[in-house]
């Protein structure tokens, strides 16, 4: 029952999101086109480059629907709705994402295009950056929780709210998960200015159709996560839990959609500069002052 | 602790699927075909753990393989100066000297399997969380200081990798 529940979300939710970056990319706002260009994607012609690695490239959209998937069944909508409630959960949900990283790879190198390759390898640079600065701030989140259970994470924040109790851990998962999803102004894989498309450059039909909708997955359940770790999740008054984290988690996801897109493009090199020279230090830091929180102010 | 039919064929499964992506490591002739084997090998290692109850052990090697890899592929990129990782290429050298230490390592940890006493083994797996608060004051108790010199250990080695793999130039002197 969940999981028919996430799915279904998952699907209203991509759709929603695939309205707002058309609004945001075109700046046109219409229900019907997502559908409209999924359904033309479904009947292009499927074009596979000379000499691609098959393997790798039919397996890598695959992949990454399989890894959003598997990410969004930790997040718990409401108590019990949830597809599987881990005593693992957090560290559960980096295992899924770890994954994406390597779809990524794996679509860059399959077509056997320059274009693709150079999108490939610049998001293995991006994580390299990105990656610390997921598993730190998480890593303060459960401090406070005592658990790595998504569900435990959620109820720890009902007195007060982990983006005002740890609000610096927030600013860096937020950063950490816009690189992730390769949003702008980290959208170097993909670049469109100078990488015609990048790694979904050589893709066409139904596999660019599978590839954008993991994309969208990936992006809802790293807002899902935002929203589960430092959003409370499910609390909130007079909603229902279902409504409050799926609306969360919806506003979170159009945040991160629209919010870089007025920020020029950021090169690998500087990203895990500020990452590794700022990011780290700063999440050091914030699991400092939550551990001596926790041990002073018991909220 | 008593062992379904169903998790030994799901052991089973993942301990070949294990075996046999290390096998294509060494048949394919690509380099990232190479590593991804690696890391798919690795993974089904995780999904064992995960048959056998042990949830934090499984989960950790799953996402650690998967940006371990990556970061292997990376070295392999600086190393060999060469994206593409050369369409053909012998994924075996040194056949001779890898034989005998592949034999003599395959001897020594089956020797240990067999030569060690395990112990009675538990009734049931601990529940998971539990299994995680035992491990976490472990590597903060007996095993920190194992834990704290592989990891010094690994970071030394790899600011030395990128130290070797940084061409020198002009102003930094050769």
């Amino acid at each position: 029952m969940s999981i028919f529940a996430i799915l279904l979300g998952l699907a209203f939710g991509g759709w929603l999101m695939a309205a707002l970056e058309g609004w945001a990319v075109h700046g046109r706002f219409s229900l019907v086109r997502p559908l409209a260009s999924a359904l033309a994607l479904l009947g292009r012609e499927a074009v596979v480059t000379r000499k691609s690695d098959r393997l790798f490239f039919e397996t890598a959209p695959i992949l990454l629907l399989v890894a959003g998937l598997l990410a969004a069944a930790v997040i718990p909508l409401a108590p019990g709705l949830i597809v599987a409630d881990l005593a693992t959960g957090a560290l559960f949900l980096n295992a899924a994402l770890a994954y994406v990283l390597v779809a990524l790879i794996m679509a860059g190198w399959g077509p056997d295009g320059a274009y693709a390759m150079i999108g490939g390898w610049r998001f293995l640079g991006q994580f390299i950056g990105y990656s610390m600065l997921i598993v730190m701030p998480i890593t303060a989140v459960a401090m406070r929780a005592q658990s790595l259970s998504t569900t435990q994470i959620v109820t720890s924040q009902a007195a007060l709210w982990n983006v005002a109790y740890q609000p610096l851990g927030f600013a860096l998962f937020v950063v950490a998960a816009m690189a992730l999803a390769w949003l702008p102004p980290f959208d170097l894989p993909s670049g469109t200015g100078d990488l015609a498309g990048g790694i979904e450059a050589e893709y066409t039909g139904p596999r660019l159709a599978v590839l954008r909708l993991a994309r969208m997955v990936v992006v809802l359940a790293l807002a899902g996560a935002v929203s589960t770790f430092y959003l409370g999740g499910w609390l909130g008054p007079w909603l229902p839990g279902w409504a409050w984290s799926g609306g969360k988690t919806l506003a979170v996801a159009a945040l991160m959609l629209t919010l870089g897109r007025h920020i020029p493009r950021m090169r690998e090199a500087r990203f895990l500069e500020f990452c590794w020279k700022a990011g780290v230090p700063l999440a050091l830091v914030n699991i400092f002052l939550v551990g001596v929180i926790a041990l002073v102010v018991p909220i | 602790m008593s062992v379904s039919i169903g998790q030994s064929l799901f052991l089973i499964f993942f301990g070949a699927a294990a075996v046999w992506f290390g096998v294509v490591v060494f048949r394919t002739h690509s380099m990232v075909r190479s590593a991804i084997a690696l890391l798919f090998s690795q993974t089904a290692v995780g999904a064992m753990f995960l048959v056998m109850q042990a949830e934090f052990l499984g989960v950790l090697q799953i996402m650690m393989m998967a940006s371990e890899m990556s970061v292997m592929a990376i070295f392999m990129v600086m190393f060999m100066m060469d994206p593409g990782g050369l369409g053909a290429m012998d994924m075996t050298h040194q056949k001779r000297l890898s034989l005998w230490a592949g034999g003599i390592g395959l001897t020594f940890a089956l020797a240990v399997i067999w030569l060690t006493g395990w112990g009675p083994a538990a009734q049931a797996a601990p529940a998971a969380a539990e299994q995680t608060a035992a491990l976490g004051r472990e590597l903060l108790g007996r095993s920190m200081f194992v834990f704290e010199s592989a990891g010094l250990t690994i970071l030394t080695a790899m600011v030395a990798a990128t130290m070797v793999a940084i061409a020198p130039t002009e102003e930094h002197g050769r």
